[in-house]
């Protein structure tokens, strides 16, 4: 009897993580049609919040052209590569690419870190907005619990690349000093050592 | 509906705005005052190298002294107002452009989103127009009716301490590249507008050390780097050894020779500081190659003119060196080397500072006859033109395979660009040394991005500000690099090779920098040579 019970206890629990499991990829394959279906929407906003932090924005957000607008550019390519990974699991080496030229420019832009990378949480906000205006998935608002997770692994990727661009930024200016230009300045022709300052001998 | 979170989450990190960026101002940019802290300004120049260049004959850079930008009082003149005013007058009557650009504006905002500081920072007072307006706002106040009667309704405003350091910022955030004025349908050259903040900040004591130092070196020794004729001719005579011992072959140099028929003069980085050295390899391997009648000078050691950067009187002092320097030595004209702003010297100001050379021949090439008639006025080439004459001539012999390890793009420099023109030459020689893309159309030619860098701000305190106007510059080449594999930026500007080199080591790591000389130097086989399989060309240790 109890062998049974037991056995019949295992098959309940395996019944029921099945139905967890594909209850969860119903949700994910829901959110991701919702992201499919607002990405334009979701991304438009997302850009146009992470560029009004500049003081003259209207330009950024309207060329098209990368080359021309290398910020508005990058800002816009990477958070729609970014925006359906977040509705998957993705390695947190993919989201590292995908934001390494946004965070190499927020990184030398004189702001501190918070404001740096505030644009990467943003988009929780804008996409239960989005998701609530919706009528068909405005249930998707009360589970967004695992897209969160990926907004957040997402974020502490994009913190240790700051500090990674904030590094190879001190290397840069250590490896200026060392090429030796910094004597072009600072010293001058060895043998001016010789005479006291100010002789221009 | 609204995103109260999303407000809270500016609010947050947004409190206080940074110097390029931050919240959206609520205030008229006239009424937003510059904050100068470490890390966003150039050092001021050390008060004896001022003294030293006020002290000499012709040039005038008066109140030496120590000061620091980010205190309140920095140390002016008592009458700072009436020199700076009296001093915009001097020019607006003497440089008819000035006057022009100042009245002729009508803010069309064609030149807005073109400039690299802008497109790499948002600040709004980094667009031409604004920066144009900082010095136009005065203008109007003190020079027009208009300004006169209207004050700020009519766009002007009052000369203040705030106004004067507001020039000081973005004086010093312009690299006069002059990308701006390629767009103006007026043709308002925005770079000669922050030459006269920069001249009129120099009459009250404003300058950076990063420019002033090296203009009172090539003042004294005739170079930036502040080096004697002994310590210039023993780096020349370094190279010459080491490309005797890549190839086997020792170029016969000389220094000063009276009656030789060239005059060769480069940026002194050239025979300085890598990547500049291995450019110089190049040339040398090429004049050896030709056996060309030519020879260094040790007084004209500099191609680079920071005169440009600083003042008119500057500027030509130090470009009428090298024409005294082919006069004493009789030479018939002068080649120039990969400089930058030696060459928008050269063709933009030296006729009317200290030209025509008129004792000096028009250049004609010993090797294929052809005359430079291009350069009827000034006497001088670069070494592209020179270079590109003899490859369509089938005068080198050349071996593209020996640059096989390299994968480059071409930067077109600002001044050698824009300035003087030189873009197809560069490209023909390119075309038989290497295998190499362009970058998107828009980043090339009269569009080229500026390095970021130019005009003197090359200097390593501000790294930050470098990094962020050379954006647009490093982007197209992350684009190729990422596109083509490519792994060298090639180009004919000192100051472009050291700072270009510190903007890949930052944007994109796995791309190097190098002068046009160094791939021709790589590609050329000499008479007699016994250069063995370099796997990376002259830098082969």
């Amino acid at each position: 009897m109890i062998v049974l019970l037991d056995f019949s206890l295992t098959e309940i629990s395996r019944v029921a993580w099945r139905i967890a499991v594909a209850e969860s990829l119903r949700e994910q394959a829901d959110l991701a049609e919702a992201l499919r279906c607002h990405r334009q929407k979701i991304v438009e906003r997302w850009v146009k919040y992470a560029l009004s932090s500049y003081q003259s924005p209207d330009f950024f957000l309207r060329e098209g052209d990368p080359f021309a607008n290398p910020i508005g550019g990058a800002m816009r390519q990477a958070f729609d590569r970014l925006l359906p990974l977040l509705a998957q699991k993705p390695e947190r080496l993919e989201f590292s690419e995908i934001l390494r030229q946004f965070v190499q420019i927020r990184a030398v832009q004189g702001l501190v870190p918070s404001q740096a990378l505030a644009p990467i949480y943003a988009v929780k906000h804008i996409l239960r907005d989005i998701l609530a205006a919706d009528k068909e998935r405005a249930a998707l608002v009360a589970n967004l619990y695992d897209f969160d997770f990926a907004v957040d692994i997402a974020a502490l990727a994009a913190f240790d690349m700051y500090m990674e661009s904030r590094e190879r930024l001190y290397a840069t200016r250590l490896a200026e000093l060392k090429s030796g230009r910094h004597i072009l300045t600072d010293g001058g022709c060895p043998s001016k050592t010789l005479h006291p300052v100010g002789d221009d001998g | 509906m609204a995103l109260p979170k999303l407000e809270e989450l500016s609010r947050s990190v947004a409190e206080d705005p940074s110097m390029a960026t931050g919240s959206v101002p609520t205030r008229e940019w006239m009424d937003i005052p510059v904050v100068f802290k470490s890390g966003n300004y150039a050092y001021p120049a050390k008060k004896d190298k001022v003294e030293y260049l006020n002290s000499q004959k012709g040039l005038s850079f008066p109140n030496a002294r120590v000061w620091s930008p980010e205190e309140d009082d920095w140390k002016l003149p008592e009458n700072w107002k009436e020199i700076i005013l009296n001093g915009l007058k001097e020019r607006l009557d003497k440089f008819r452009s000035l006057k022009i650009f100042m009245d002729c504006c009508v803010r069309c905002g064609a030149c807005a989103d073109k400039c690299h500081f802008f497109l790499g920072t948002g600040d709004p007072k980094n667009m031409p127009v604004l920066r144009a307006e900082l010095l136009r706002s005065v203008y109007r106040n003190d020079f027009t009716l208009a300004g006169k009667l209207l004050g700020k309704m009519a766009g002007g405003r009052e000369m203040t301490v705030g106004v004067l350091k507001e020039w000081f910022m973005y004086a010093y955030q312009c690299t006069e590249c002059r990308r701006c004025s390629v767009f103006c349908p007026y043709g308002i050259d925005t770079a000669e507008i922050t030459m006269m903040l920069r001249e009129l900040l120099h009459t009250v004591g404003i300058g950076i050390n990063w420019i002033l130092e090296p203009a009172s070196n090539s003042n004294r020794t005739g170079n930036h780097m502040g080096l004697q004729p002994h310590t210039f001719k023993d780096n020349v005579e370094f190279l010459v050894d080491d490309v005797e011992r890549l190839t086997g072959r020792r170029p016969n140099i000389t220094f000063n020779r009276k009656g030789a028929e060239i005059l060769f003069i480069t940026p002194s980085a050239d025979v300085f500081a890598e990547p500049g050295l291995y450019t110089a390899m190049g040339y040398l391997i090429l004049f050896e190659a030709l056996g060309l009648d030519y020879t260094w000078s040790t007084y004209a050691s500099e191609g680079g003119n920071f005169g440009l950067f600083t003042n008119n009187e500057m500027m030509k002092k130090l470009n009428a060196k090298m024409y005294a320097e082919a006069e004493r030595l009789k030479v018939r004209y002068i080649i120039g080397g990969e400089c930058g702003h030696m060459w928008r010297v050269l063709h933009q100001y030296m006729d009317t500072m200290n030209g025509p050379a008129d004792f000096l021949e028009v250049p004609k090439s010993p090797i294929t006859g052809t005359v430079f008639n291009n350069a009827a006025s000034t006497k001088m080439i670069h070494i592209t033109e020179f270079t590109a004459d003899l490859i369509k001539n089938g005068k080198l012999k050349l071996d593209k395979s020996r640059n096989s390890h390299i994968k480059a793009t071409w930067h077109d420099s600002c001044n050698t660009a824009r300035a003087m023109g030189l873009m197809d030459e560069p490209r023909y020689v390119l075309d038989h040394v290497v295998d190499w893309v362009e970058m998107p159309e828009n980043t090339i030619r009269e569009q080229t991005f500026c390095c970021g860098s130019g005009t003197g701000l090359n200097t390593d305190e501000i790294m930050e500000l470098r990094m962020r106007a050379g954006l647009p510059r490093a982007n197209a080449v992350k684009h190729v690099h990422d596109k083509h594999g490519v792994n060298m930026l090639a180009c004919v500007c000192a100051i472009d090779r050291a700072t270009l080199t510190s903007l890949m080591n930052y944007w994109n790591p796995d791309v190097r920098v190098c002068g046009l000389s160094e791939l021709v130097g790589n590609a050329i086989v000499l008479d007699g040579e016994t250069r063995e399989e370099l796997d990376d060309g002259l830098r082969t240790l």
